[in-house]
C-alpha cells in the first residue's frame, strides 16, 4: 500500500486543493455540499448553534444560514486554495484569526468542524478521498486561524 | 384611458428591465465564463486575476490606493495586499455562485454591503471604477467572454452592495 502521510507537504496539499475543487462544487451544489457539512456538525455538538445565533443558527435552511454558510466555505474555499502559496496563506489566516479571535470558540469546536468536513467531503469523492492528506492539511489551517 | 397609460408604463419599465436584470440565461453565462478562470486548483491563475484588477483600479484611479493602506495597498506584491485581492474576488465568486438562490444571495450581498459601509471613504462610484477593471481584465482571461451578461450581473450584485454608500 502507499504511504500514508503524516504531514501536509507539498503533494498532499495538491491533492486536497484537486479534491476540494470536485467536492465545493459550484451552484446549487455548494449549498447542498454546506448544509450537509452543517446539518453533520450540529447533531455533533449541538450546544455549537448557540455561536450562530445572529445568523439563524436555530434553522440552517433559513436563507441567514444559508448564507453564512457560503461565506465560511468561503473562506475554507480560499485557504485550501493558498495551500500551495505560503506567504499569501498565511496572511489570509492572520486576517480569519482576527475575525474569530472574539467569538469564543472552543478548542473542541474546532475539532468538531475537522470531523464533520471529513465525513462529508467523502460523500462527492467516494473512496478516493485521501483522509491522512485531509487530516493533516486541514489541522495547518485550523492552527493557523486558531492560532495555537 | 388611465388604465391604458398605466399600462403603458409597465410596459415600458418591464422592457426596460429585460435590458438590464442579470437573466437567468445571463446567469448561466456568468457561471460558464467564471468557473474557466476561478478554479480551487489553481491558486497562481486566482492570484494574478485577482491582482490584475486591482492593478487596472489603480492604474485609473490612483486616489483609491489609498483606501487599502490597511493591506498594503502601495505593495500589490505583498502577501498582505494578495491575501487581500483573493478575498474580495472570492466574495465575488460566493455571489455568482448564489445567482440561482436570490433570496440567500440578498441576505449575502446585505452582509456585504454593512461590510463596505464601515469602510471610510469607500463610494458607490468605487464600485463603477472596479466594475470596468473587471470589464477590462475578464475578456483577457475568459474563454469567450460576453460582456452583456456579465454586466447584467455583475450589476445586480454591485448595486446591492453599494446601495447603502454615498
Amino acid at each position: 500500500p502507499p504511504p500514508r502521510p503524516s504531514s501536509c507537504g507539498t503533494l498532499q496539499r495538491l491533492k486536497v486543493k484537486q479534491q476540494w475543487a470536485q467536492a465545493f462544487g459550484q451552484g446549487t451544489s455548494r449549498e447542498t455540499f454546506g448544509t450537509a457539512l452543517w446539518r453533520n456538525l450540529f447533531n455533533r455538538a449541538p450546544d455549537a448553534r448557540d455561536l450562530f445565533k445572529n445568523v439563524d443558527g436555530d434553522n440552517v435552511f433559513s436563507n441567514k444560514f444559508q448564507a453564512h454558510i457560503q461565506r465560511v466555505l468561503g473562506g475554507l474555499d480560499m485557504s485550501i486554495s493558498l495551500l500551495d502559496d505560503e506567504g499569501t496563506l498565511n496572511a489570509e489566516l492572520a486576517h480569519l484569526r482576527m475575525q474569530h479571535a472574539e467569538r469564543g470558540i472552543a478548542d473542541e469546536n474546532w475539532e468538531v468542524f475537522k470531523d464533520a468536513l471529513l465525513d462529508v467531503v467523502p460523500d462527492e469523492l467516494g473512496s478516493c478521498f485521501d483522509y491522512d492528506a485531509w487530516n493533516c492539511c486541514f489541522t495547518v489551517i485550523a492552527v493557523g486561524i486558531r492560532g495555537r | 384611458k388611465m388604465m391604458l397609460a398605466l399600462f403603458v408604463v409597465l410596459a415600458l419599465t418591464g422592457s426596460s428591465f429585460a435590458q438590464t436584470c442579470c437573466s437567468v440565461e445571463d446567469s448561466n453565462e456568468v457561471h460558464r465564463m467564471w468557473s474557466g478562470v476561478w478554479s480551487a486548483e489553481f491558486t497562481g491563475r486566482r492570484i494574478k486575476v485577482a491582482q490584475s484588477i486591482f492593478i487596472d483600479l489603480f492604474g485609473s484611479h490612483p486616489d483609491a490606493v489609498a483606501l487599502f493602506s490597511r493591506v498594503k495597498g502601495d505593495n500589490v506584491d505583498s502577501p498582505e495586499f494578495r491575501a487581500h485581492c483573493v478575498r474580495v474576488v472570492n466574495g465575488l465568486d460566493t455571489c455568482i455562485n448564489l445567482l440561482t438562490d436570490p433570496a440567500t444571495l440578498n441576505q449575502h450581498l446585505s452582509h456585504l454591503s454593512g461590510q463596505h459601509a464601515k469602510r471610510d471613504g469607500v463610494r458607490a462610484a468605487h464600485f463603477d471604477a472596479i466594475a470596468t477593471s473587471f470589464k477590462n481584465v475578464m475578456p483577457q482571461i475568459s474563454n469567450c467572454f460576453n460582456p452583456d451578461a456579465w454586466g447584467h450581473c455583475f450589476g445586480r450584485i454591485a448595486d446591492a452592495i453599494s446601495s447603502g454608500l454615498p
